[in-house]
C-alpha cells in the first residue's frame, strides 16, 4: 500500500495518472471506433450482428454508386463555393473594420458575428423558412425588383446555391474574427513607414497585409476545407433529412448518415466514412505542402 | 509671398483628401449599417415569427413590425410538446459534457505541458491529428459500441465518447507552456507532491483558461446535432437540437411551434454571449472551433 502511494506521488508517475482519464476514452471512443471502421468497412452485415469479411467488396460498391459520385460532386462544389465567398469577403470586411476609417467598427463586428451563436440546426429552419417559396427572400425580392418567386429549396441546381447563402450568413463573422486576430499581429510602423513612402491603400493591402495575413488565410482554408467537406447538419434540416429536389443537396457526411441509420447498411456507410477521411487528409496535406509548413518542421 | 501661396494651397490639398477621407468613412459606414442588418435579419425575422400564428408567418414575412402577437405557439410547445423536458436535458448534458471534457483536458494539457516522458510529443501529434478526422467516420462504429455497452438512450453514452478533445487539451497545453517554472519548483520545495501542485498552484493560475474552455464546451454541445442525434430516439431523453430536428421532421410542420423552440434555444447563447463576449471572441479565435 504504502509502496502504491510512493510509486503514485512520484513525479515521474504524476504525469501519466494526469493523463491517464484522457487517454482512456480518447483510446477507447476515438482510437478504437476508427480501427473498428477500418474493419468494417471491409465487412458486411446483417442487423448489428453477423458480419463477415467481404473483401473491397464494399469499396467497389461505393464506387459504382451514381449516388456517391454525386454526393462528391455537391460536396466538393459546396466546399469551393463557399471558400470563393468565406475567404475573400471576411478578409476585405475584417480589413475595412481594422483601417480606423469606420466608426463602431467593433459593434459592426458582433452584428456579423452574431450569426455564429445560433446552432447550424437554428440557422436550418430560420433558412428553411426564409428560402421557402413563399418566404422572406421571394417576398422580398418580388415587390422590390418585381423578380418572379424563385424555388430555391425545390429545384435541384439551386439547393447548393441555397446552402452556401446559409454558411455566408452563418460563418463570415467568424471568419473576420480569424482575420481580425491576424490583423491585430501586423506591427502598425510597417503601414506608417509605407505612408512616409507614399503607398496607397491599396498598395498597402497587397504589399503588407496579405502577404502577412498569410498564416491567418492558411488556418482559415484549411478549417474552411475540413468543414466544407463535412457539411451535414444544414442539408439535413433544409431539406427533411434527404438530399434534396433530385439530391442536389446530397453531401457526402449526409449521404452516410442515410446509409448508415436509413438503409442500416453499415459496412458501407463504413467505407464511406474511410473514403471521406482519405480525401480531407490528402486536402490537408496538399495544404500544408503548398503553404510550405511541412518543410519548415522538416 | 510665394511661401505663403506654397503653404495656403497645402493647407487646401489637405482638406481635400480630408473631405474624400470622411466620404469614404461615410460610405464605408453606411455599407456596414446595411450589412450588419441583412446578418442580423434572419435571426430578428426569426423571433418575430415565434410570436406570430402559423398562418401569417408567410403572408406577412415582410412586415418587420408584427401587427398581431401572440404566445400561442409558446403554449403550444410547452403543452403539447416535451419541450420543457428537452430544454433541461440540453441543460444537464452541457453541463455534463463541459464539466468532464474540462477536467480530462485540463489534467492531461498539464502533463503534455509541464513533464518530460517517453513518446509526449508522438503521443501530442496523435492527439492532434485525430481533430482532422472527420466524425462520419466514427458514427457507425460509435453507434455499435454504445449498443454494446448499453449506453443508448443516455446521458453518459451522448457525453462520454465527445470528450476527449483534441482542442480542449491543445488550448490547455498552450495556455499551461506559459506557467513560470520556477513557481512549480517553489511549492515542490514547500513540499507539495504533483497533485497538491496542479490543485493548488496549476488550477488558480488558470482560471481564465479554465473559463474559456468551459464556455467553449458548453457552446459545442448546446449547438451540437449528429451524435445526440444517433444516441437518443426517445423524446424524453433528447437534447434541444434534436427535439428541433423533430419538430421541423414531423408530418405537418408547425412553423410558428419550431420559430419558438429556435428562439428560445438560441436565448442562452445569446445571454452568455452578452455576458461573456470577450472569452467567447478570445477562445473561438485561439481554437478555431468555429468551423464546426
Amino acid at each position: 500500500m504504502n509502496q502504491l502511494s510512493a510509486l503514485l506521488y512520484n513525479r515521474k508517475i504524476a504525469p501519466l495518472v494526469f493523463l491517464t482519464p484522457f487517454m482512456i476514452i480518447f483510446l477507447v471512443f476515438k482510437v478504437w471506433p476508427v480501427i473498428l471502421a477500418i474493419t468494417m468497412s471491409f465487412q458486411k452485415f446483417q442487423g448489428v450482428q453477423n458480419q463477415a469479411f467481404v473483401g473491397l467488396q464494399n469499396y467497389n460498391s461505393v464506387f459504382s454508386l451514381a449516388r456517391f459520385s454525386q454526393a462528391f460532386t455537391n460536396t466538393t462544389v459546396y466546399t469551393i463555393g463557399t471558400l470563393l465567398i468565406l475567404i475573400p469577403v471576411p478578409l476585405v470586411l475584417a480589413v475595412l473594420l481594422d483601417s480606423g476609417r469606420v466608426a463602431k467598427s467593433t459593434l459592426f463586428r458582433i452584428l456579423i458575428f452574431l450569426p455564429a451563436l445560433s446552432s447550424l440546426v437554428v440557422a436550418g429552419v430560420v433558412f428553411r423558412l426564409i428560402l421557402a417559396k413563399e418566404g422572406f427572400l421571394n417576398s422580398f425580392l418580388s415587390t422590390t425588383l418585381g423578380l418572379p418567386p424563385a424555388r430555391w429549396l425545390e429545384t435541384a441546381e439551386l439547393a447548393l446555391p441555397s446552402l452556401i447563402i446559409v454558411a455566408t450568413w452563418r460563418w463570415t463573422g467568424i471568419n473576420m474574427l480569424y482575420f481580425n486576430a491576424g490583423l491585430v499581429n501586423i506591427p502598425r510602423e510597417l503601414y506608417e513607414a509605407a505612408a512616409i513612402d507614399g503607398a496607397t491603400p491599396l498598395q498597402m493591402f497587397w504589399r503588407i497585409t496579405l502577404p502577412l495575413l498569410k498564416p491567418t488565410t492558411f488556418f482559415v482554408l484549411v478549417l474552411s476545407i475540413i468543414g466544407g467537406y463535412q457539411v451535414f447538419v444544414e442539408p439535413f434540416i433544409i431539406f427533411s433529412g434527404g438530399g434534396g429536389p433530385g439530391d442536389g443537396a446530397l453531401s457526402l457526411a449526409l449521404l452516410i448518415y442515410r446509409t448508415a441509420f436509413t438503409s442500416f447498411e453499415f459496412g458501407t456507410a463504413a467505407a464511406m466514412g474511410v473514403i471521406l477521411a482519405l480525401i480531407i487528409f490528402t486536402l490537408s496535406v496538399i495544404q500544408f505542402r503548398f503553404f510550405g509548413v511541412l518543410q519548415k518542421e522538416t | 509671398m510665394s511661401a505663403t501661396t506654397d503653404s495656403s494651397l497645402l493647407i487646401q490639398q489637405d482638406t481635400a483628401i480630408r473631405t474624400q477621407r470622411r466620404r469614404t468613412s461615410v460610405v464605408l459606414v453606411i455599407l456596414f449599417i446595411a450589412l450588419s442588418f441583412v446578418f442580423v435579419l434572419p435571426l430578428y425575422w426569426m423571433v418575430i415569427s415565434s410570436f406570430r400564428p402559423q398562418g401569417m408567418i408567410f403572408a406577412e414575412a415582410l412586415n418587420l413590425v408584427p401587427s398581431y402577437v401572440t404566445l400561442d405557439s409558446y403554449h403550444k410547445l410547452f403543452n403539447d410538446q416535451p419541450y420543457g423536458r428537452w430544454f433541461l436535458n440540453s441543460i444537464l448534458q452541457t453541463g455534463g459534457f463541459a464539466t468532464v471534457a474540462l477536467v480530462i483536458c485540463t489534467m492531461g494539457g498539464f502533463a503534455l505541458a509541464k513533464y518530460q516522458f517517453p513518446f509526449r510529443n508522438a503521443l501530442f501529434v496523435l492527439i492532434l491529428v485525430s481533430q482532422m478526422l472527420p466524425f462520419h467516420l466514427l458514427i457507425v462504429s460509435l453507434f455499435l459500441m454504445i449498443i454494446r455497452l448499453g449506453l443508448v438512450e443516455t446521458y453518459l453514452g451522448a457525453i462520454i465518447p465527445l470528450a476527449a478533445s483534441p482542442i480542449g487539451i491543445f488550448f490547455i497545453r498552450q495556455y499551461m507552456l506559459s506557467i513560470d517554472d520556477e513557481m512549480l519548483n517553489a511549492a515542490r520545495v514547500d513540499g507539495a507532491n504533483e497533485y497538491q501542485l496542479f490543485l493548488r498552484v496549476v488550477i488558480p493560475n488558470s482560471r481564465p483558461a479554465l473559463a474559456t474552455l468551459f464556455i467553449l464546451f458548453s457552446l459545442e454541445y448546446w449547438n451540437n446535432l449528429l451524435w445526440p442525434l444517433i444516441v437518443f430516439r426517445e423524446a424524453e431523453n433528447m437534447p434541444l437540437a434534436v427535439g428541433i430536428t423533430r419538430l421541423v421532421n414531423q408530418y405537418q410542420t408547425s412553423y410558428d411551434l419550431v420559430m419558438a423552440g429556435s428562439t428560445l434555444a438560441t436565448l442562452p447563447i445569446i445571454i452568455l454571449f452578452i455576458f461573456l463576449r470577450r472569452q467567447v471572441l478570445e477562445g473561438i479565435a485561439s481554437t478555431g472551433t468555429g468551423m464546426k
